[in-house]
């Protein structure tokens, strides 16, 4: 710790919200969260009366948006904890600014991937089960157990980094911490050993949700031992592409006040996860496949360089190359636009990726002999073909309604986060006022 | 211990999808799912070969071959192993079974299943007639089902509908533990194959090719093990009796078109 955070006095350390009060703007942003979510319980309600027939979803291609949306969310809440653990793991104040709105972030994505799982789900009345009669064996059960510790210690930490200005503050919220020195110097080693147990329970989150699709032999290109390192460069990736989105954003319509020389930095540490990711990780991925498949050289490399759908294009091109050039370019990379555009695509390409994982699952069929598997649902009568020998698969209306009503809880979590949650230094914030336009939200 | 198995001789399979509509009525499958299914090895349509039409005198190499597929009964079965909840299970006797009252509908196991064998009630399911067919466990929305080796039939001591209805006796069910079956002989004796076996799944299942076995050689709808005498297992394992060459010609040119 540095000497400038311990020699202030408790109270002039205590920090605020960077949303002072709900105005205009953020009445209506939360009016249309609102809409949002009711519409997506009422998407909800209409699907478990009708079952699972309203989504895209058949027996080929069993899984669809509310998995790949599962798997991207899961790698959204890594930035934020790691982001805040890392630094403090090595006693270190770098970021510290993004801290407590990373956690609040990462809080934010757990809730909204396991509540992705939900409409998932064909008898979610029987979740139950996960307790009464679990099956050690099944990766699902600890994505289930990671899931749920995960999403505990986001609340547990970011509790710990705030409860001495909540209690400065007066809030109920500290539930008993009282602000005083001894407490946050206290607060300060307990942080120590909640970020050492975050950060291999952040990578654990990550492989076992790589887990679930590479332990399966049946399912084509799933079945590789790639996959958890691969999560956890997307989650890298994402997470922090989500963490530089949301800290701009923050930065100019509340009084978040987002440091630039870090913002640079951490654009850069983005540019270095993408490379890792989009180039590495997949050039390794693909290249054995690609040489064992073909004889020629030409043909190897063709194979090698030159996907195979949309979506990889869309992850691989949009979402890898192009944030990457924009965060190598010296001259552009200081850039805020430009900080922000590579991590909106940083995300948006991760998206695909989800989508690509499975695709590749399901497409395509181990068996394909005509006239195939039968798709199930909406039979009606003997004229109608019941039969596929690959996988296709086109989100419903009501998948998209229920996914947006969980996303919207997620920004609803995030936004009464910057209004209640203490998350900034009332010292500089009133120095930057003018600047970060503080309480300036509308 | 018992573990049952089946052995399906594709030599001896005619592709009437007998089987697959026995079993669709024994277990009152839903319309529009099928839990066995006949699959046509060849052209890109059921029922139609591949390869070329002998033209101008050539030979062509026109081929086809019938493969009736459901669940296969691994014995390292992916979808027993993913279940979170155990509601998927493999019994003692080597059946691969739902239980219906605890599947929460993740569809894990279908993942899992390299064979797509398992089927989901998309929406509240639809029977002709309405009330149903059958003597099963009702299957409601939101759950997995799939070929159960008809362990109702099993446990009263009858084979498996499919075996019991095939015309072509090309569907055997017995206990492979017990090597005096005819499914062990068959197993030991022919060119059996599992299907997807580089993937380790160990299926129960297996296919015959190449050569015709002598099907399945008792009429009677009971399992092997409950018939009073077991006069045509012993003769019926051992391809070079005679009562082998009169159940098949065995020659491969007319088991191969």
């Amino acid at each position: 710790m540095s000497g400038e955070v311990t020699e202030r006095s408790a109270t002039s350390t205590a920090r605020s919200p960077v949303l002072s009060s709900f105005g205009v703007v953020s009445k209506v942003w939360l009016g249309l969260l609102g809409v949002l979510l009711v519409a997506g319980l009422g998407a909800w309600a209409y699907q478990l009366q009708q079952g699972l027939v309203v989504t895209g979803m058949r027996n080929v291609f069993s899984w669809g948006l509310y998995i790949m949306l599962f798997v991207m969310f899961v790698g959204l809440s890594a930035g934020g904890l790691i982001i805040s653990s890392a630094p403090k793991f090595f006693h270190s104040d770098r970021y510290e600014g993004f801290a407590r709105l990373g956690v609040l972030v990462s809080l934010a994505c757990i809730i909204v991937a396991g509540l992705l799982i939900l409409p998932d789900i064909g008898r979610p009345e029987r979740l139950y089960q996960f307790f009464t009669s679990p099956d050690f064996r099944s990766p699902m059960v600890w994505d289930f157990g990671i899931v749920v510790l995960y999403g505990v210690l986001n609340v547990w930490y970011l509790w710990l980094l705030t409860r001495r200005d909540l209690a400065a503050r007066g809030s109920r919220l500290a539930f008993g911490a009282e602000d005083t020195q001894a407490g946050r110097d206290r607060d300060r080693k307990l942080l120590f050993w909640t970020a050492a147990v975050a950060l291999p329970t952040a990578v654990m989150l990550h492989s076992v949700t790589g887990w679930i699709f590479a332990t399966q032999v049946g399912r084509g290109d799933w079945f590789s031992p790639l996959v958890a390192p691969v999560f956890i460069a997307k989650a890298l990736v994402s997470g922090l592409g989500l963490l530089l989105v949301v800290s701009i954003l923050a930065d100019r319509y509340t009084g978040f006040d987002a440091d630039r020389d870090e913002l640079t930095s951490l654009g850069k540490m983005l540019g270095i996860f993408l490379a890792f990711h989009v180039v590495y990780l997949l050039a390794a991925e693909r290249l054995p496949h690609a040489w064992a498949d073909h004889f020629g050289f030409w043909a190897i490399t063709s194979e090698f360089l030159i996907g195979d759908s949309v979506y990889f294009w869309l992850w691989t091109g949009v979402g890898g190359a192009l944030p990457l050039v924009l965060l190598a370019t010296p001259q552009l990379r200081k850039r805020l636009s430009v900080i922000f555009v590579a991590g909106v695509l940083a995300v948006f390409g991760t998206l695909f990726e989800g989508v690509r994982l499975v695709f590749t699952g399901y497409e395509s069929v181990n068996i394909d002999a005509a006239p195939g598997i039968s798709l199930g649902g909406e039979y009606a009568g003997v004229t109608t073909d019941i039969w596929a020998t690959t996988g296709a698969y086109t989100p419903t209306v009501i998948e998209l309604m229920v996914t947006a009503g969980i996303v919207a809880f997620g920004a609803l979590i995030v936004t009464v986060g910057l209004r209640f949650v203490p998350l900034q230094r009332r010292t500089e914030q009133e120095r930057y006022a003018p600047d970060g336009g503080g309480g300036g939200c509308d | 211990m018992t573990n049952y198995g089946l052995v399906i001789d594709q030599e001896r399979c005619i592709g009437c999808q007998t089987c697959a509509v026995t079993c669709k009525q024994e277990n009152n499958v839903p319309m529009g799912q099928f839990w066995n299914r006949v699959l046509t090895v060849g052209g890109d349509h059921i029922d139609t070969p591949e390869g070329s039409y002998p033209e101008d005198g050539e030979s062509g190499d026109l081929d086809m071959q019938y493969q009736p597929t459901a669940c296969q009964h691994c014995e390292n079965a992916p979808c027993v192993k993913v279940c979170p909840v155990n509601a998927t299970y493999k019994r003692d006797d080597g059946i691969v079974e739902i239980d219906y009252d605890k599947c929460i509908g993740c569809r894990y196991c279908m993942a899992a299943c390299p064979y797509n064998a398992r089927v989901f009630n998309w929406d509240e399911p639809q029977h002709l007639p309405e009330e149903g067919t059958g003597d099963v466990e009702e299957r409601p929305q939101g759950v997995v089902e799939k070929c159960t080796f008809c362990s109702h039939r099993v446990e009263e001591g009858l084979d498996p509908a499919c075996a019991v209805n095939c015309p072509a006796d090309a569907r055997i069910f017995g206990d492979l533990d017990d090597e005096t079956s005819t499914v062990s002989k068959y197993v030991n004796e022919y060119n059996t194959e599992q299907l997807l076996d580089e993937k380790g799944t160990d299926p129960n299942t297996y296919y015959v090719q190449g050569e015709m076995t002598p099907g399945r050689t008792w009429t009677s709808d009971k399992l092997e093990s409950e018939l009073d005498e077991q006069p045509t297992a012993e003769e019926a394992g051992d391809p070079d009796s005679e009562k082998s060459m009169q159940g098949a010609t065995a020659d491969p040119v007319w088991g191969d078109d």
